[in-house]
């Protein structure tokens, strides 16, 4: 007997049915999750039978989301259901064993669903990754285009033609290196820039 | 008939050894009604993926839970590597299923010791005791630590066993065998002990399937289903591996199964040991998991099946990581085997279940 | 009859020796690769932060500026991933346990200046 997962989507409104076929055929339910999104979560749905795991993803559901119970197909969600109600705010309808949010004793209400500010940062640096990534890949794509490089060079602020690019990587590092050390190498590299656009010229 | 009563059971109880408060609804003498409360020790540990890196979330994982530490490293780390693509070498496969399965004897050995405390069989808790003190001493001989094994990296393990290593915890193990075999022998032949489990809590074959239960609890109730007998990983490599399952259902049958599935961890740990092939331990990863990538993966608790998830978004943090607990699976069926059985008996009952609530709230 | 057998193991460890150590009057010596703290090798640092970058529990702080390396043993779970990560490896995990404390302390390594060149070369060879 083999093991294999897969993904798929449901539809909201599919859940109870979905469950109540899946009982019926001999499915064994295995755990429900969510997943927090800007201003959605995800819920998923796993089941279990010859050891195929498959996943039922319903998206996008509003942080005060509906969803019918299926506590009544397989009792032991009840844990799960409890759980996502008290961590992410989503309610079930018909719950067999409803703790009524007091599953689980938090300190904030409904946790998972906060943005936490390390979350937020780490999201800035790869927002900025990727538009430096844009910005190499528009300079490159300028540059094959037969523009003159002082052109290209004066749209793309920092970029030098000849080495324009300080790929996301080196910039990652910078960020990361103490602000004198990260200025010398931003120099060093600056200087090397210059005499390759120089030994361009030159050639 | 008298009227039925509340009577509230833990958090703080002498037999458990984890805050689990239980309802119980009681005429007379005999359980009626059960209401399971948990959370108690939510920590929001789930939460951590956002400040630690898929790396060192692997040390927040193995902190869920003090018995299963190894598995939930091993299964968050396999978890990660699906995610990611990639390719574990065959050595670091085997390592991790031989720490695994001296974790699950470790685990039912602890288990065994409080099960005999809680018949009153101190002797029997002390000689337990000291032979999971033997695993505990292999695992500081060959990882370092003796519960926290931080052993396992994303993509292989961190430390190698020598081959004299590993003939040497064959023959550890040897010496356990023969002792334990003593133990249990004396465990399910005992009169006293079977006077209190055999037909207590008893749970049918077609309540188990129903409420989808995992692990032993579920295998006494003739439910074949154990993770291993996928054959994925160095399980793979063994030449026969067969669920151990008992028909009864009842806490004699979870004693039983437990007090054998040790045996076949033994049994898998020695033939490992003799196929082990060399090779590196380790693969270097690089790069991070793609954004909306999604992964799930189950693994064969010392408690059952335990199901693990992981989202990425293409930082070196994960987007969300969830392990779902063989308890938070198994205490439905905890509700319906207590149904029925006498006040006297809820302990007796609650300890063959083997609850790790700690695990479950994370 | 069950019990029988477990009088018969419980008799035998009257004549074995014992299985515990009278603590603290005997200690146990430490494996060789057993966890018990970090050590750092000044003379090999090169300041290079990476093991305070790859540490889970921020246990680590590396100033440049003042040439210090502090870690806070107490903090510190000893998973040895900065073990793993020091490319000059200089740090490494010394089988002895930190002592006990009645109150937290910081261990703090001042590391001497080295030849510049040096330093530049083995940034470079680690990198």
């Amino acid at each position: 007997m083999g093991f294999s997962t897969d993904f798929k989507t449901m539809d909201a409104q599919a859940i109870h049915e979905d469950a109540q076929m899946r009982k019926d055929a001999g499915w064994r339910y295995v755990q429900m999750l969510a997943v927090n999104n800007d201003d959605s979560a995800d819920v998923i749905y796993s089941y279990m039978r010859d050891g195929l795991l498959e996943n039922l993803v319903v998206e996008a559901l509003p942080r005060d989301a509906h969803l019918p119970s299926i506590t009544d197909v397989y009792l032991e969600a009840f844990v799960c259901e409890n759980e996502i109600h008290d961590l992410f705010g989503i309610t079930f309808d018909g719950l067999a064993i409803d703790f009524l949010g007091n599953f689980y004793r938090v300190s904030t209400e409904v946790p998972m669903t906060i943005i936490s500010p390390e979350k937020l940062a780490e999201r800035e640096k790869q927002r900025k990754l990727e538009e430096k990534k844009a910005q190499a890949a528009a300079a490159k794509a300028a540059k094959e285009a037969g523009e003159a490089p002082a052109e290209a060079a004066s749209d793309i602020s920092g970029a030098k033609p000849g080495e324009p690019l300080i790929d996301e990587e080196m910039e990652a590092k910078l960020a990361s290196m103490p602000p004198e050390k990260a200025a010398k190498v931003r120099a060093a590299m600056e200087a090397k820039a210059k005499k390759q656009a120089q030994d361009g010229e030159d050639a | 008939m008298g009227k039925s009563t509340v009577i509230p059971f833990g958090p703080q109880h002498p037999v458990l050894p984890e805050p689990l408060h239980l309802d119980l609804v009681v005429q007379d003498e005999t359980v009626i009604d059960v209401l399971p409360q948990i959370g108690f020790v939510h920590r929001g540990l789930e939460k951590l993926v956002e400040t630690r890196d898929y790396n060192q979330f692997i040390f927040v994982a193995e902190r869920i839970c003090g018995i299963c530490a190894m598995g939930h490293s091993l299964g968050y780390a396999e978890t990660v590597e699906e995610l990611m693509g990639i390719e574990v070498p065959t050595r670091a496969e085997y390592l991790r299923v031989i720490w695994h399965e001296l974790s699950r004897i470790h685990s039912h050995l602890l288990w065994l010791g409080l099960a005999a405390d809680a018949f009153g069989f101190e002797s029997m808790f002390m000689h337990c005791w000291r032979l999971r003190e033997r695993i505990l001493d292999i695992f500081e001989k060959t990882t370092g630590g003796r519960v926290i094994l931080s052993v396992v990296r994303v993509g292989g393990v961190a430390r190698d066993i020598e081959d004299s290593e590993l003939a040497a915890i064959c023959s550890v193990l040897d010496g356990i065998k023969s002792e334990y075999k003593e133990i249990t022998d004396t465990l399910l032949t005992d009169m006293s002990v079977k006077n209190r489990t055999v037909g207590v809590g008893t749970l049918t074959h077609e309540q188990a399937v129903d409420l989808s239960m995992v692990g032993p609890f579920a295998r006494a109730s003739n439910v074949s289903y154990d993770v291993r007998s996928f054959g994925r990983g160095a399980y793979g490599a063994l030449s026969d591996f067969q669920p151990i399952v008992d028909a009864q259902g009842d806490c004699y049958a979870r004693v039983k199964v437990r007090c054998l599935e040790v045996l076949q961890s033994i049994q898998i740990i020695q033939e490992l040991a003799g196929k082990i092939p060399q090779g590196d331990i380790a693969v270097k990863v690089k790069g991070n998991p793609d954004p909306g990538a999604r992964a799930a993966n189950v693994l064969e608790q010392p408690r059952g099946e335990c199901y693990y998830y992981a989202q990425g978004n293409g930082t070196k943090f994960l987007e969300r990581m969830r392990m779902r607990t063989p308890t938070s699976q198994n205490l439905a069926g905890m509700v319906e085997a207590l149904k029925g059985c006498d006040l006297a008996d809820v302990n007796m009952v609650i300890l063959t279940i083997d609850p790790c609530i700690s695990c479950t709230e994370r | 009859m069950g019990s029988f057998h477990l009088g018969a193991m419980t008799l035998r460890s009257l004549f074995k020796k014992p299985e515990t150590l009278c603590y603290p009057a005997q200690t146990k010596t430490p494996y060789a690769g057993q966890k018990g703290h970090i050590v750092n090798d000044v003379a090999g640092c090169i300041l290079c932060a990476k093991c305070q970058k790859t540490c889970p529990c921020h246990c680590i702080t590396v100033d440049k500026a003042a040439r210090t390396w502090t870690i806070q043993p107490y903090m510190c779970v000893q998973c040895g991933s900065c073990v793993a990560a020091c490319p000059t490896h200089c740090l490494s995990m010394d089988p002895s346990p930190t002592s006990i404390a009645t109150q937290k302390s910081e261990v703090v390594c001042a590391v001497p200046e080295k030849d510049k060149d040096a330093d530049a070369d083995a940034e470079k060879a680690a990198s």
